[in-house]
């Protein structure tokens, strides 16, 4: 008996230290190398570039900046997102389904095209919402100016809240209705059961959610250099880019320094949301049903339709058809239906050329890859994290979510210097250092939708399997498994999506062969032709709802994005 | 000095003799001075600045000259392709041959940083530019700094005609735009010839105006729908536009001088480039300079550099036009004061002021 003890090894050790050594050799290792290097910056310890990076008063600002448009974004989003993930997964409000992909379509647009788009329709100058709303009301200026903080945060919060909505509607739709059913049985009305039993039971996704909306509102580059860079509204992210253009050895340490911050910042915030999650843990999925109730809106069905559905529309439909209407126009400042204004010309460049054809096949491997190896890094961390008591378990959820916080382009930067055969790896111009990056940048979304499948799925399930025999691949594949993959499978897409038109990353990794779509697209947005990039926005646009429809049917609504 | 060029040839011409490996003939041993392009093998990798449209067409000229060789582009902005050389260079070798960016004082650096391969060019007398006298260095296009306005917008009396009149006249206020000169060799380059021509004051009053900064092409869209009236630009970028789509925008040659930047052509040493290839690298570098070269820079809407060229860009002036009226840089000081001025540049003009 103590023999077999001694021999005793779990299989699952032998992945969790795979991937734990994963993480240290391709994200810990370069990043810290890069810490290591704007400390040493003149060959000895030194905080200098420290003393003088924190000493310039435009840095300060920028930090400023970035708080508070990612503060903001992040509670406007998160009161968005609640509202609607509650009325679209636990409600009879009309066309749940339809609103539901509306609302996670934000997340398949490139967000630098997203912020081209609202930049034609709300530029106070000849924004074309601006001045349609002049018209109808008789307004003397634009009701709207998009170079502002409160421009930046509208367009971060409308392309950031889907994070938010994604995690909730999870969290909602897996929820142990029995709690609910007693509040109601007990007499207090559906409000009332929400703020008192739906709302606190949610509170770990919520503050889950807050946490992804910040940390990618925090760590974009492409939003505020679109919409805040022309305002002079500069922020971490635009600074840190600045830095590294500036291409000397003292602009990459200057970058480091303030990546720091953004590290920091994602660390502390991790920290905070790890408080509030880690002292309440609610198990909501028991072994029994799992299908919430749905709560009557009665007299209110119709009215609320109609709010979300303008919702739906000022925020979605509009940009959408921005970006379509672009893709058709010849010359930007006349109308698409002005005589000869009309062209298929980018449909067709875009289908022709085969830079972009490549480029498209480039992503589509990689971000495949991204996604499928970062889905098995989640599951089995998430594993590890929730339902083993291993010390240190916490700590590679922590370092997926430093990652996610750390700006691209520190990452990519990091790479090129660790992994270009310096310290005996070289995968510089191949398609694995992008895989690599795409991976530490987006696994954080993965990774939180299965941490949060996993906390609502009661152990007692899998202990019962253990009772009866099965060993741990078997318990992971026939019990938990089965309850997460819609988890799973949306966690991949989360992963998926982003990698897919990645630009920061790939715009300083890719070479001639793995030249990837997100570095085409915003070629030709910001260098050829923008009709060409909304063209291929759009292209994309169309495949991924496509693709959401044949999955949704196949699979008879089990998953969908 | 002489012996070691000697010496450096030597080296070259037996790497790319090993290079090219047995299965070739001997008929490279001339090797970069070669003006067939036949001769040469291998691989070939080009960082370059240069617009997607006019490389692929280069590639394809580039496969009909150079059968046997495979050139590859990698296309990225100045600020992309110097971050990216940068740090290739921490770990002690580029992934490209050779290098097209905007402007020479990048050149000036890497000859300094002593990673550059010194080639002759035997008709550099031919070329209407400096040109790095040990051969480090070559220019091959000019990007054109020019005004550009939209006459179907607003009229050409209600824009600026010259640099001083785009900073200062306040009519223009909110409306302008222009490049970023950490991430646009180019526009670091104007930003210079500017600071010399009207001293710092100059990014003061563009601060004023409240310019915005942003890339060409979202500068063009803002000048299409009217919500710039004005901005700082390529002129190859609006010829373009002139000649594929159509457009009406204009280009407008300033009163004070057009900002012609000279971009240069550059071969990375046997020790720090790519793929040890330096006689394909000379004879790429060649037929860019070569009136044939040069005609495929010239319908990509850029100015060649040759002095006995007469073609120019479509709807441009001729070269010898475009230089009656110019306002100069200075490269070596693009270089040595890179930080000071972009530093300048940030506080003067990214600041609210």
């Amino acid at each position: 008996m103590e023999k077999k003890k001694r021999f005793y090894f779990d299989v699952k050790w032998l992945f969790i230290i795979a991937i734990v050594a994963f993480l240290l050799i391709f994200q810990v290792f370069p990043l810290v190398y890069l810490v290591i290097r704007a400390f040493m910056s003149g060959g000895s310890f030194s905080f200098d570039a420290f003393a003088r990076i924190y000493s310039t008063e435009m840095n300060w600002t920028c930090v400023l900046n970035t708080l508070i448009t990612a503060s903001l974004s992040m509670v406007f989003g998160v009161l968005i997102a609640f509202p609607l993930a509650f009325l679209v997964g636990r409600t009879n409000l009309y066309g749940r389904k339809l609103f539901r992909t509306l609302f996670l379509m934000t997340y398949m647009v490139p967000p630098y095209v997203g912020a081209m788009a609202w930049l034609r329709l709300l530029n106070p100058k000849v924004g074309t919402l601006n001045m349609f709303l002049e018209s109808i009301f008789g307004l003397s200026e634009a009701p709207f100016d998009i170079y502002s903080i409160g421009g930046l945060v509208w367009v971060l919060t409308t392309f950031y809240y889907p994070y938010a909505f994604i995690t909730l509607s999870r969290a909602m739709e897996n929820m142990d209705p029995s709690l609910e059913e007693a509040s109601r049985i007990s007499g207090s009305s559906p409000l009332k059961t929400l703020f008192t039993v739906t709302l606190p039971l949610m509170l770990p996704s919520i503050a889950a959610s807050a946490l992804l909306v910040f940390v990618a509102a925090a760590s974009c580059y492409g939003i505020p250099s679109i919409i805040g860079a022309p305002a002079k509204i500069y922020t971490i992210t635009t600074r840190i880019v600045d830095y590294v253009y500036v291409g000397s050895a003292d602009g990459l340490t200057d970058a480091t320094v303030l990546a720091v911050f953004l590290m920091v910042l994602a660390l502390v915030i991790l920290f905070v949301s790890n408080f509030v999650i880690g002292k309440k843990d609610y198990i909501t999925i028991s072994g029994k049903s799992v299908r919430p109730s749905i709560v009557d809106l009665g007299k209110w069905r119709i009215p609320i339709t109609i709010l979300v559905g303008l919702f739906a529309i000022v925020v979605i439909v509009i940009p959408f058809i921005s970006v379509f209407a672009t893709s058709f126009t010849v010359n930007m400042g006349k109308s698409v239906f002005e005589e000869g204004n009309f062209t298929l010309k980018y449909w067709e460049t875009i289908f022709s050329r085969s830079s972009i054809l490549k480029s498209a096949g480039n992503s589509l491997i990689s971000s495949v890859w991204a996604a499928s190896l970062g889905m098995v890094v989640c599951i089995i961390m998430a594993y590890l994290l929730k339902r083993t008591r291993v010390p240190g378990r916490k700590i590679p959820d922590f370092l997926i979510t430093v990652g996610s916080g750390t700006p691209s382009v520190v990452i990519a930067l990091a790479l090129i210097m660790t992994m270009s055969g310096k310290f005996g790896i070289n995968i510089y111009n191949t398609m694995w250092i992008m895989v690599i990056a795409y991976m530490i940048k987006y696994m954080l979304m993965g990774m939180r939708t299965v941490v949060s499948a996993l906390s609502r799925v009661s152990p007692s399930l899998e202990e019962a399997a253990q009772v009866s025999g099965a060993g741990w691949l078997r318990r992971l594949k026939d019990v938990l498994f089965p309850l997460i993959v819609p988890s799973v499978v949306a966690g991949w897409f989360l992963i998926f999506m982003p990698c897919f038109y990645e630009l920061t990353m790939s715009n300083m990794l890719y070479s001639d062969k793995t030249k990837s779509l997100g570095v085409e697209l915003f070629l030709y947005q910001t260098y050829h032709s923008q009709q060409t990039a909304a063209a291929l926005a759009g292209c994309i646009l169309i495949l991924v709802a496509v693709l959401n429809f044949v999955m949704n049917k196949l699979t008879k609504g089990r998953f969908s994005i | 000095m002489m012996k070691k060029k000697i010496l450096a040839v030597l080296a070259a011409a037996c790497l790319a003799l090993t290079a090219s490996g047995c299965g070739q003939t001997g008929s490279g041993t001339e090797s970069g001075n070669a003006s067939g392009g036949s001769s040469v093998s291998g691989k070939v990798v080009i960082y370059t600045s240069m617009y997607e449209d006019i490389i692929e067409n280069m590639e394809k000229e580039l496969e009909k000259k150079f059968p046997g060789l495979d050139v590859e582009f990698f296309q990225g902005g100045s600020g992309t392709i110097q971050s990216k050389v940068a740090a290739e260079m921490d770990s002690g070798k580029l992934g490209c041959d050779i290098l097209m960016v905007a402007e020479p004082s990048y050149s000036l650096e890497l000859k300094d940083a002593g990673i550059l391969h010194p080639y002759k060019y035997a008709e550099a007398g031919k070329l209407a530019f400096d040109y790095d006298k040990d051969g480090y260095w070559y220019p091959v296009r000019i990007c054109n700094m020019i005004l550009a306005y939209n006459p179907e917008k607003y009229g050409k009396d209600e824009v600026a005609t010259s640099f001083r009149d785009f900073a200062e006249n306040a009519a223009m206020k909110g409306s302008i735009s222009m490049s970023n000169p950490l991430t646009s060799g180019t526009a670091y380059s104007s930003v210079v010839g500017l600071l010399d021509k009207y001293g710092e004051d100059y990014f003061k009053s563009l601060n004023a105006q409240n310019v915005a900064i942003e890339s060409g092409s979202v500068a063009l869209t803002k000048l299409e729908t009217g919500e710039c009236k004005e901005i700082m630009v390529l002129e190859e970028s609006v010829l373009k536009k002139r000649e594929e789509e159509n457009s009406k925008l204009e280009v407008i040659y300033p009163d004070d001088g057009s900002i012609p930047i000279v971009s240069p052509i550059m071969i990375v040493d046997e020790a720090h480039c790519a793929n040890n290839n330096i006689a394909a690298a000379e004879a790429v570098e060649e037929y860019f300079l070569s009136p044939e070269g040069q005609k495929l820079i010239i319908d990509g809407w850029m100015y060649g550099v040759r002095s006995d060229m007469e073609e120019h860009p479509y709807d441009s002036v001729t070269l010898s036009k475009l230089l009656e009226n110019t306002i100069p840089v200075d490269y070596e000081k693009c270089f040595r004061q890179r930080e000071e001025i972009r530093t300048m540049f940030q506080n003067d003009v990214t600041i609210p002021g």
